[in-house]
Parts: C-alpha cells; structure tokens; sequence
C-alpha cells in the first residue's frame, strides 16, 4: 500500500476534473480534491510525527481562503447571470459586449 | 486491526472522489466528496494522526454544509437522471484507478524522518507560519469589516 500513489491519483482525478467540468461548483469539489490529496501527502510521508500535522493546519487554512473565494465567486456569478456553467457564462458575456459595441 | 483495511479504505476514498466528479446531480455528488473527507479522516486516524483526522473531519463539516446550500440553491438543475449502470462503470473505474495504489510502490517506506512532536513542531518549527497566518486572517476580516462599514455608510 503506497500512500503516495493514492495522493498522486486523487490529484490526477481533481486536475481531470478541473480541466474537464463546465459547472462551477463542480470546479470547487475537482479544487477540493486536489487539497485532499496534497494533504493526505503531507500528513501520510510523516506518520507518528508532527510535522506532517502541522504542515496540515497550514494547507488546510490555504485550502479554506481558497474555497471562500471560489464560493464568493459561484455566488456573485450565479446572481449576475443566473448559471453557473462556465461555458454559458462566457456566452452571455460575448453577447454581451457585442451588444455594448453595436450601440 | 482488521486486514486489508487501508486498502479498503483506499479504494472507497478514490471511487467516493470519482463518484463526487461525475454524478450529474450535484447533491449526490457533494454526498459523494462527504464519503471523499470521511474515508481521509478514518486514514489519518488509524494511522496515528488522530489531531489531523479530527481537523480534517471539522473543516470538512463546514465545507460540506456551505457546498449542500449553494449546490441547492445555484447548481443548475440536470436534465437528465444518472442511470444506474453510470453509476456502475464510474464505481468500477474507481476500483481499478486505486489498484496501482494497492499493487505499487515508489516511496522509501520511512517518510520524514524527525523525532519532532506535534507541539514543538506547531509552535517552534512552524511558529512563524502559524502566527502570520492569524495575521493574515486578522487583516482579512479588518478589510471586510471596513469595506461593510463603508458600504453601510454610501446607503445612508
């Protein structure tokens, strides 16, 4: 059992995931686990110490401010525009600038 | 302790962490990442990190229950319903993905070695971090006091 092979999957899963999902919030959860496996990493490569624990405090504080500003984010979205697919979002903002240039 | 539990544990984490990926169905895809945090928390915890499991378990109750409300209320709605031999394929590429985990292996097998103790470790090697992090969030929350304050103020 390699810990890090699993840590290195879960990061392989969260980047497909990150490069491949159209809707925000599937973004947040492919950001998620991308933290849990940098995470799992540190606190696995340092079983019975406390480095790796406390190494932790500090990925999982980045991972909070991290998770606040893509929900920050989600919600303005989501008010603004009424999705949160990605690729519409875009759309109605080309539409959008068109119509300003037009005018 | 039980044979093969870390294996176990190992392939629920990865199929729970597809699972939360591809499930159209945004609800059942954070009760997906819920089983992700769950079986990471037991990891730690039978490891000997029980101060890490107990921190992972906090944070992940708050992501969870924020994610829970936003996904009900700003995830679009599918179209369609995830048909179960979906549910199927993606529980079986779950497996075989953790199969190299189980079957490989390219660490030395130690990890770190430091005979460091939590509390030292906390607050003598990482010290510095820990107090510029408070900082950090203690200016941070400055900011978005005085940014609400003067927000206020423009309305009246």
């Amino acid at each position: 059992m390699d810990f890090v092979i699993l840590s290195l999957v879960m990061l392989a899963i969260g980047i497909y995931g990150l490069l491949t999902n159209r809707q925000l919030l599937k973004v947040f959860i492919s950001v998620e686990l991308i933290a849990t496996a940098a995470t799992l990493n540190f606190v696995m490569l340092a079983t019975g110490q406390g480095l790796g624990q406390a190494f932790l405090i500090l990925a999982f504080s980045t991972d909070t401010a991290v998770s606040a500003v893509i929900l920050a984010l989600l919600v303005i979205v989501a008010r603004k525009y009424g999705t949160s697919d990605i690729s519409k979002i875009v759309q109605l903002m080309q539409d959008k600038s068109e119509s300003e240039v037009e005018e | 302790m039980i044979p093969f539990v870390f294996e176990i544990l190992s392939v629920g984490l990865i199929v729970s962490a597809v699972l939360a990926l591809f499930l159209d169905e945004v609800i059942y895809a954070v009760a997906a990442l819920s089983g992700t945090f769950l079986f990471t928390a037991i990891i730690y915890a039978l490891n000997g990190s029980v101060f890490a499991a107990v921190f992972q378990f906090a944070v992940s109750v708050g992501t969870l229950s924020i994610l829970f409300l936003s996904g009900e209320m700003l995830g679009d709605k599918p179209t369609k319903k995830t048909s179960s031999n979906r549910v199927l394929a993606l529980i079986g590429g779950g497996v075989v993905l953790s199969l190299p985990a189980i079957f490989l292996s390219i660490s030395g097998g130690s990890g770190a070695n430091s005979d460091v103790s939590f509390g030292n470790a906390l607050w003598e090697t990482r010290g510095m971090d820990v107090i510029f992090q408070a900082l950090v969030i203690l200016t941070v929350a400055m900011g978005i006091a005085i940014v609400l304050y003067r927000k206020k103020k423009v309305a009246t």
